[in-house]
């Protein structure tokens, strides 16, 4: 496997979706080609950082406010039926 | 479980429905938040879906995944409100399907974690994902903030799941290559590709 072909499959190899016998070409160049490991390695690293910088709520002032504006919609409805 | 949840929704449980808020209400806020940009617009976007919810409890089916539904809806209201915000936006650009290589050989996954998960870490990896086209963000929040399998987040974005491989794909490669332009600044030093 060359790189430009590893890095096609790099989200597969990620994910574990690759079958065995390209997951074990992907496996034997990142043994020998140190860019594409970093590529790799950075790629989930970035992946585990998203994950964590992702994890926002609503502010709790803004949550309550909209909860009870949506929970008396559905008392509302309810109401009307 | 889930069944259990969608039966009582249709019996119009109120407790079921704080249940379903409680679960849901902050990742579709994340999922319209990372579109649009604007929390105002994103807590709009949560009280559209809600509403959406309350009005058709009753042709739920107890089959269907609550969540997938959900984040539909959430998608397609979020999408009216960016089309409104940007009207020159195509949604769903993404003819080049040319993956760029990546060109940044920096190893910056072995950077103290400190400098990893710092406040101005986070700010540049939340600048990095509001780069992406809004079809490539909906797709890497989906599957690599909320975890999301792939079929699911196809059905949530009305999508094919090779698509959503290929975004995804597409999605990482650019924020890798981003975020390593950051962290090259920071270490001062460069890898030359050799190939
Ligand atoms: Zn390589």
């Amino acid at each position: 496997m060359d790189c430009k072909t590893l890095i096609t499959y790099l989200s597969d190899y990620i994910d574990r979706e690759l079958d065995e016998s390209l997951a074990a070409e992907a496996r034997d160049h990142l043994a020998t080609c140190p860019n594409c490991s970093i590529v790799l390695d950075s790629t989930q690293k970035m992946i585990l950082m998203s994950k964590l910088t992702g994890q926002v709520a609503i502010p709790k002032a803004r949550r309550e406010r909209l909860w009870s504006e949506i929970e008396a919609a559905f008392n509302e409805r309810n109401a009307a039926d | 479980m889930e069944q259990e949840l969608i039966a009582a929704l249709r019996q119009r449980d109120p407790a079921a429905f704080a249940d379903v808020f409680a679960t849901y209400s902050d990742k579709i806020y994340r999922l319209a938040v990372s579109l649009l940009h604007d929390e105002q617009a994103a807590d709009g976007v949560v009280q559209d879906t809600f509403l959406a919810l309350i009005e058709h409890i009753h042709t739920f089916e107890e089959r269907a995944s609550l969540a997938t539904w959900l984040y539909r809806v959430a998608y397609n209201h979020a999408q009216t409100r960016l089309r409104h915000q940007r009207p020159q936006v195509d949604l769903d650009e993404w003819a080049d399907d040319n993956i760029a290589l990546p060109e940044k050989m920096i190893d910056w996954s072995t950077l103290p974690e400190l400098l990893l998960t710092g406040e101005e870490a986070k700010a540049q990896i939340m600048t990095a994902i509001s780069t992406l086209s809004p079809s490539l963000r909906a797709v890497f929040i989906l599957r690599d903030v909320e975890e999301l399998s792939t079929e699911a987040t196809a059905e949530a974005l009305g999508i094919q799941p090779g698509a959503v491989k290929v975004r995804l794909h597409r999605a990482r490669l650019a924020l890798r290559e981003t975020l390593a332009g950051y962290f090259e600044e920071i270490r001062g030093e460069e890898w030359t590709a050799k190939h």
